[in-house]
C-alpha cells in the first residue's frame, strides 16, 4: 500500500511569520494610523492627515536633527568599513598574538553603547577628562579643547567613539568574507603578474560584495538610528545641536506629541530604506 | 490517571484564587532615588501590620516619561508621586480634599501649594518643603569679607571680587550639560521675578491661560532678555566656570566640596551630596537667595511642596492606598523620611534633624529676607523645564543673544500651548 505523505515543511515558517507580523508589520499599520492623528499619548487621538508629515518640514529642529543623522551615518558607515576592512585585512594573515588581537579589537563591540559613550566622556571631557589630565602632565595641549562647544569636533567626537566601538563587529563579518574567497583565486592573479592593490581591487574586493553588502546596510541601518552613544555623550547637545531623530522622536512622544513622533518615526523608516535599498541593489548587480 | 491531573489543577487553581483574593496588591511608583531603601523598610512595616495588604515600590529614573507610558498602557500604579498639570486636567488623580486627618497637620501654605488652581481641588498630599537658592562657601565669603547680595549689582561685585581674589577659584559654577540645571535658573530667576512681581496666584494664572501681555516674554527689557543678558555678561567675564556646557553635578559637588567653587545654584536635594562628598563642610555651607535682578524686584527663593504623593482615580485600591499613605504620613515615619530626603517636612507635628543646624539657620534666614516662591508647575505641557535648559544651553554656546534669546523663548512657550 503506497502511503500519501503531505510535505508540511512549508508550515514550519508560521512560527516566523507570526513573530515578524506580531513585532514588524502590526506596530508599523498602527503606526502608520497613529501618524495622521494629534495623540498626545493619553487623550482622545483626532485624524488630523498629513498635518503632522508638513509640520516636520517646517520646523527648523528637525531638520537640523536629519542634517545631524546624516553626518553620523555617512561617517559612521564609511569609517566603519574601512578600518573593519582593514582590521580584517591585518588580522587575516597569521602572527603572533592574532587571537588576542582579533579579541581586543571586537571586545568594545560587546559593551552597552551608552556605557561606552559614558567612558569616552569620562575620557574626553573638556578641562576635566582624563586625556586632558594626562596631556597636561607631559606639558601638551588637549587637542580637542572645548569640542562641545564647537559642532564639527562634536559630530566628529561622536563618529570617533561609534566606529571605535562597532569597527570590531564589522571586521568579523569581512573576515568571514575573506575566509570564504579560495586561496585558488588570489594564487592564479598573483601568477599572472597582478601586485598587491591589483590583486586587492580585482580579486580580494569583488569576492567581498556580500559581506560588504552586509556591512553597509546594517551599518546604516545602525548609524541612521543613533540614539545611545549621542545621549550618554552630549545628551543632544548643546541645546539642540547634535540631537539624532531618534532622540527626537523620543522627546516628541514623551513631550505628549505621541502621533506626531509617531509621524517622525516612519520619516526616518523610510529615510534608512532608500539608502539600504540603493546599496542592496548595487552590491546585488556588482554579484 | 487524568482524574489524578484534573485534581491538581482544580487544586493549583483554588489556592492561586485564594491567594490573589486575600491580598490586595497597591502599586507604588516613584522617581525618588533618595527615599528608596528607606521607603521599602516602611512598606515592609505596612506590609507587616496590615495583612491583606501588599505595598509594591517600583522606581524608574526617568519617572515622570514612564508615567505617560503606564498611563497610555493601562497600567497604572495606586499611589505616585509623579504629579504634573497636564495629568491633573485629565482627570488621572483621585481628589484628596477630604483626607481630612492629613490636612489638617500640614503647614497651611503647603495645602495651597498642593491645590490645583483650576478646580481648587487636592489631588496630591506634599509631604515636605524643598528651597533653592544660591549655595555659598562660607569660608571664602569670611575670608573676603563678603556677604550675600541682595542687588544683581552686589552679585556681580562679589563674583568679581572672587575672581581677582581667588583666580583658582571658580565664582560661580554652572553645570550646565545637565539641561535641567540650566532650566531651574530660569523657572527661579526670570519665572521667579514674575512670581514676586505679579503674585504667586496671578502669576499662575497668567502662565495657564498663557497671557503673554503679563508674561512678556520676548520683550527687549523684559525678565527673560535682561536675564539672559545677564548670563551673557557674566561668561564674557569669566565669572562662572569656562566649561559651562560640558559640566556635570558631579563636577559641581567636586568643585565646592573641594574649595574650588564659591558658590552654585541648586534645591535642598543637593546637600546630602555635599555633605557626602566632604562631611567637614557642614558648617561652611552658606544658603542665600537670588538676587534682585529687574529694576523693581526682590530677591527670591524658591520654598516649594517637595515629595507629592497622589492616588489614581481609577485604582481599584482606593482604601488600601489610603490606608498606607497615612501609615507613611505618621509623624514616626516622616520624621525619617524628612531626615533621608534632606528637606524640612511639611507636617507640623514632626521635628526633624533634615541638615546641620548651622545650615538650617541659613536657610531660615534666606527664607525670612526674601520674596518665597513656588515651582512653575502651569508650564505648557509641550514645553518642559528641560527644554527650557537646552535654550540656555544654546544662549551658552553663542546661537543667542539675549533679544533673540527671550524672542525664541516666548516662541517656544506659546507653541507648547
Amino acid at each position: 500500500m503506497r502511503v500519501k505523505r503531505r510535505d508540511y515543511t512549508q508550515w514550519m515558517s508560521l512560527p516566523a511569520l507570526l513573530l515578524f507580523c506580531t513585532f514588524f508589520v502590526y506596530p508599523l499599520i498602527r503606526g502608520i494610523g497613529m501618524s495622521l492623528t494629534d495623540w498626545d499619548g493619553m487623550g482622545k487621538a483626532t485624524f488630523i492627515g498629513f498635518a503632522n508629515f508638513t509640520r516636520f518640514f517646517q520646523d527648523a529642529r528637525a531638520l537640523g536633527d536629519i542634517r545631524t543623522t546624516l553626518i553620523f551615518a555617512a561617517g559612521s558607515a564609511l569609517l566603519l568599513n574601512l578600518f573593519g576592512l582593514l582590521y580584517a585585512l591585518l588580522m587575516e594573515k597569521p602572527f603572533h598574538g592574532r587571537s588576542l588581537a582579533r579579541v581586543i579589537i571586537y571586545l568594545p563591540a560587546i559593551i552597552s553603547p551608552l556605557i561606552m559613550g559614558y567612558i569616552w566622556y569620562f575620557l574626553l571631557q573638556p578641562g576635566r577628562g582624563f586625556l586632558y589630565h594626562a596631556m597636561a602632565q607631559i606639558g601638551a595641549t588637549f587637542p580637542l579643547g572645548n569640542w562641545m562647544g564647537n559642532y564639527p569636533t562634536t559630530m566628529a567626537v561622536l563618529i570617533f567613539v561609534n566606529v571605535w566601538q562597532f569597527a570590531g563587529m564589522t571586521m568579523i563579518i569581512y573576515l568571514a568574507g575573506l575566509q570564504n574567497i579560495s586561496s585558488d583565486m588570489r594564487e592564479a592573479a598573483l601568477i599572472d603578474g597582478a601586485g598587491a592593490w591589483q590583486r586587492f581591487t580585482r580579486v580580494t574586493l569583488p569576492l567581498l560584495a556580500p559581506a560588504i553588502r552586509i556591512n553597509v546596510v546594517t551599518n546604516i541601518i545602525g548609524s541612521l538610528s543613533v540614539f545611545d552613544v549621542i545621549m550618554s555623550l552630549t545628551e543632544g547637545g548643546p541645546g539642540y545641536a547634535t540631537e539624532s531623530l531618534s532622540i527626537y522622536i523620543m522627546r516628541m512622544c514623551y513631550g505628549s506629541r505621541t502621533g506626531y513622533s509617531t509621524a517622525v518615526a516612519m520619516i526616518l523608516f523610510v529615510m534608512i530604506l532608500i539608502p539600504v535599498v540603493i546599496s542592496m541593489r548595487l552590491t546585488r548587480a556588482r554579484d | 490517571m487524568k482524574k489524578g491531573l484534573a485534581f491538581m489543577l482544580a487544586l493549583v487553581l483554588c489556592l492561586t484564587s485564594a491567594a490573589a483574593l486575600a491580598d490586595t496588591k497597591v502599586s507604588f511608583f516613584t522617581g525618588k532615588i533618595e527615599t528608596i531603601d528607606l521607603l521599602n523598610e516602611i512598606i515592609d512595616g505596612f506590609n507587616a501590620a496590615n495583612p491583606g495588604i501588599v505595598v509594591e515600590q517600583e522606581y524608574q529614573n526617568d519617572a515622570s516619561s514612564i508615567i505617560k507610558v503606564k498611563f497610555a498602557s493601562g497600567e497604572i500604579p495606586d499611589v505616585m508621586t509623579t504629579y504634573e498639570q497636564e495629568f491633573v486636567d485629565q482627570g488621572k488623580y483621585l481628589d484628596l480634599g477630604g483626607m481630612n486627618e492629613w490636612w489638617e497637620r500640614l503647614i497651611p501654605s503647603m495645602r495651597e501649594s498642593c491645590t490645583d488652581l483650576k478646580t481648587g481641588l487636592q489631588y496630591r498630599v506634599c509631604t515636605n518643603v524643598t528651597m533653592a537658592g544660591f549655595f555659598y562657601n562660607k569660608e571664602i565669603y569670611a575670608q573676603l569679607g563678603l556677604t550675600p547680595a541682595v542687588t544683581w549689582d552686589e552679585f556681580v561685585a562679589n563674583l568679581t571680587a572672587i575672581k581677582e581674589t581667588m583666580p583658582d577659584v571658580t565664582p560661580w559654577f554652572i553645570f550646565g550639560k545637565e539641561a535641567w540645571h540650566l532650566g531651574h535658573l530660569i523657572e527661579f530667576i526670570p519665572h521667579g521675578y514674575l512670581k514676586q512681581s505679579l503674585g504667586t496666584l496671578a502669576c499662575k494664572a497668567a502662565m495657564l491661560e498663557n497671557d503673554s501681555a503679563k508674561l512678556n516674554f520676548g520683550a527687549a527689557d523684559g525678565a527673560m532678555a535682561v536675564f539672559a543678558q545677564n548670563l551673557l555678561d557674566l561668561q564674557a567675564n569669566g565669572l562662572i566656570n569656562d566649561d559651562v556646557l560640558t559640566a556635570t553635578s558631579d563636577n559641581c559637588v567636586e568643585a565646592f566640596v573641594t574649595g574650588k567653587a564659591a558658590m552654585f545654584s541648586n534645591g535642598m536635594w543637593a546637600l546630602s551630596g555635599l555633605l557626602e562628598a566632604n562631611p567637614a563642610m557642614a558648617d561652611q555651607i552658606g544658603f542665600a537667595p537670588y538676587p534682585a535682578y529687574m529694576p523693581d524686584s526682590q530677591p527670591v527663593v524658591l520654598s516649594a511642596e517637595d515629595s507629592g504623593y497622589a492616588i489614581s482615580a481609577t485604582s481599584a485600591n482606593v482604601d488600601a492606598a489610603k490606608a498606607f499613605l497615612s501609615y507613611l504620613f505618621s509623624a514616626e515615619n516622616q520624621k525619617k523620611y524628612s531626615e533621608a530626603l534632606g528637606s524640612p517636612s511639611a507636617f507640623m507635628d514632626v521635628q526633624a534633624a533634615w541638615a546641620p543646624e548651622a545650615f538650617v539657620a541659613e536657610v531660615a534666614a534666606a527664607l525670612s529676607s526674601a520674596e518665597n516662591i513656588g515651582f512653575t508647575n502651569e508650564k505648557p505641557a509641550g514645553f518642559s523645564g528641560d527644554d527650557a535648559g537646552r535654550m540656555v544651553q544654546d544662549l551658552l554656546a553663542g546661537t543667542y543673544d539675549a533679544q533673540s534669546f527671550a524672542i525664541a523663548y516666548e516662541k517656544a512657550w506659546n507653541e507648547g500651548f
